[in-house]
């Protein structure tokens, strides 16, 4: 089904595209998490109050933010993270064929004994476990953020309770106390495994939705302009479901529903690392249980993935242009 | 391959058609090529030299008809096809992030007749020089790079779309040596080429297409045993009875008394030139049928699929 020379001259044809994105998300990552460090929890808290009505929008709730494990598995829901993502899997999916053939290489390519199919299933696999080590990177940017930052904290003064007030009372009116400590003493990078999969789902999708497109058409352009479009598409959705109770619905006709890398990371800090990868356990605001988001989302990539394989193995090849 | 495949011809196509809606890019075409044949196609621009040639390969679905090529049907099985056939498409683009020395290694590596040698040689033969990244090469040295990449591979069937588009005359020559050689290891080649004098010198068929139909079928040898003689006369010219079948005559009147006589001749001229002499002919022009007479006698219209090549019909009338 594979064909190890496509292999390796996919893997050189994406190695640039995967070095810069793989260096891009995994300095990203590191810093967001350096970053987390520079603002006193305290002044996060206040920044976010400030926002208290565009709570609705946010992928969880805002309290649940007021802890280092999730100010850093915002680093999921960043633009910079999801935008590499996204350009990695709109470039290599839209590549397969219909990039192939805008360049004119698909004709020699296919002129060797090799079927459709084996090239599409050699150029998936390679953009699959590049989309993979990409997740990692930003795992493992994470892990090393939180492995090299230490935070500053502010030792609660020690307090008395005042009887039938129920008030408490500082003992001393010195500069709260400040006190340095590893993030890894408050952050377990273990619990962004499952984020890190919603993270690898979601960009399976993309893929698969892209190289679909590809497989029937033979302008890159339009490949990419078609997935770029549903992407938007299915953003608007995304936003318009989360804005108006009226239009909720659309928030089940959007593949972003399926895109919940913080809630996984409150799933796993508060039920345990095991909960997100459960098909069973059901949790506040999920209709479905953890995991089936993510087998969601890759249900849907492998249907797109087939989908391409059936149209391109039907399809006449066009003379290059 | 078995001898149940060296028995069949190499290509059969039967009533081959493609369309893509109302425009037909190739009807009805039927076609034998032997083993050991060099095939020639020719055609104006969209004539479906290509079109005829993809769906051999497989790239295209036929919308009519049927072929195999070595025995196997492309629709059934392209790849176990392109496994006994080497194919320079007309306009060859190779990855242009790859040097050319990867290239060939890469092409050498893909087909299991792939003889990463024998593709240096050939880039050798052609002066290319295979350190340069394909994005820095010419249109020639892009050539003559696809041309090592399908040369390399000793496949039993080979076809070759415009192979020496871009080239210098050198380089060309050097092409056709190497169709020669191809031919005399015997290998079977399809050449496709707007070149008339390279098919002349190469092919010993040759298939006229037109609008998507095959227009004509020629045996090179038969062409070479054709004349064509112009003259003028005052007289009228009868063929005699013994010659009819390898004469034909056409009369154009210029003035009263003078007539320019086209007489056109297949077969051993021996006989011919003495019934010539013996008529009242001035300027006399004797030449041979060449491809051209024949492309433009096609261009034109004026061969049905009928129309053999041994047949002294008139190829143009004037």
């Amino acid at each position: 089904m594979l064909n190890r020379f496509l292999l390796r001259k996919y893997i050189g044809q994406s190695s640039l595209l995967f070095l810069s994105c793989g260096a891009t998300l995994f300095a990203f990552a590191w810093i967001r998490v350096w970053v987390v460090s520079l603002l006193d929890m305290g002044q996060f808290q206040a920044i976010l109050e400030q926002f208290r009505e565009f709570e609705k929008f946010a992928p969880i709730d805002f309290d649940s933010l007021f802890t280092y494990t999730g100010r850093v598995g915002m680093t999921f829901d960043e633009p910079i993270v999801i935008l590499c993502i996204v350009i990695w899997c709109i470039a290599r999916g839209s590549d397969v064929v219909s990039g192939e053939l805008g360049r004119g290489t698909l004709e020699m390519v296919l002129a060797q004994p090799i079927s459709r199919t084996q090239l599409l299933f050699s150029h998936a696999t390679v953009s699959v476990l590049g989309l993979a080590l990409l997740c990692l990177l930003v795992w493992a940017g994470v892990g090393v953020g939180v492995y090299a930052t230490e935070v500053e904290e502010s030792v609660p003064p020690p307090t008395i309770r005042i009887p039938f007030f129920e008030i408490d009372m500082p003992l001393t009116i010195n500069e709260p106390q400040k006190q340095t400590l590893r993030l890894r003493d408050r952050v377990d990078v273990n619990l962004y495994a499952a984020s890190t999969f919603n993270l690898f789902a979601f960009g399976f999708f993309v893929l698969g939705v892209a190289s679909f497109f590809s497989s029937i058409d033979r302008y890159r352009w339009r490949t990419v302009g078609a997935t770029v479009a549903l992407y938007i598409l299915q953003m608007v959705m995304y936003g318009l479901g989360k804005a108006a109770e009226s239009l909720d619905y659309l928030l089940s006709m959007t593949f972003f529903s399926c895109y919940k890398p913080q809630k996984m990371v409150l799933i796993a800090s508060q039920e345990g690392l095991l909960a997100p990868w459960s098909l069973s356990g059901s949790f506040a605001d999920m209709v479905l249980s953890p995991l089936a988001y993510p087998l969601i989302l890759i249900s849907l990539g492998l249907m797109s993935f087939l989908l391409a394989t059936v149209c391109f193995n039907k399809r006449d090849l066009p003379a290059p242009l | 391959m078995s001898s149940e495949a060296d028995t069949e011809p190499v290509l059969l196509c039967n009533g081959l058609s493609k369309r893509y809606g109302a425009f037909c890019a190739l009807s009805d075409c039927s076609l034998r090529v032997e083993h050991g044949d060099v095939f020639g196609l020719l055609g104006p621009n969209g004539a479906g030299k290509t079109t005829l040639i993809r769906i051999l390969l497989g790239f295209l679905h036929p919308t009519g008809g049927n072929c195999r090529v070595l025995g196997i049907d492309p629709v059934v099985d392209s790849v176990a096809l392109r496994r006994q056939v080497a194919y320079l498409p007309g306009d060859a683009r190779l990855p242009r992030h790859m040097k050319g020395e990867g290239v060939l290694k890469f092409f050498s590596e893909m087909h299991p007749f792939g003889e990463l040698e024998r593709s240096r040689r050939i880039a050798d033969q052609l002066e290319l020089n295979t350190k340069t990244r394909v994005a820095f090469m010419s249109t020639g040295m892009r050539q003559k790079l696809a041309l090592a990449v399908v040369l390399g591979p000793q496949t039993p069937f080979l076809i070759l779309d415009e192979p020496t588009a871009n080239l210098d005359p050198t380089v060309r020559a050097m092409v056709l040596r190497l169709v020669m050689e191809a031919r005399d290891n015997g290998r079977t080649v399809m050449l496709s080429s707007h070149v008339l004098s390279e098919i002349e010198d190469t092919c010993n068929k040759v298939a006229f297409l037109r609008k998507g139909r095959l227009a004509h079928e020629l045996k090179m040898s038969e062409l070479f045993q054709r004349h064509r003689m112009t003259a003028l006369t005052s007289a009228e010219v009868v063929v005699p009875d013994a010659l009819s079948d390898q004469v034909s005559i056409q009369t154009t009147r210029l003035s009263e008394n003078q007539h320019r006589v086209q007489i056109d001749t297949s077969g051993d001229l021996a006989p011919i030139l003495t019934w010539v002499n013996t008529l009242p002919l001035s300027h006399v022009r004797f030449e041979p049928f060449g491809l051209r007479t024949v492309y433009d006698s096609v261009h034109a219209g004026k061969f049905s699929q009928a129309t053999t090549a041994s047949s002294p019909e008139p190829l143009e009338t004037l």
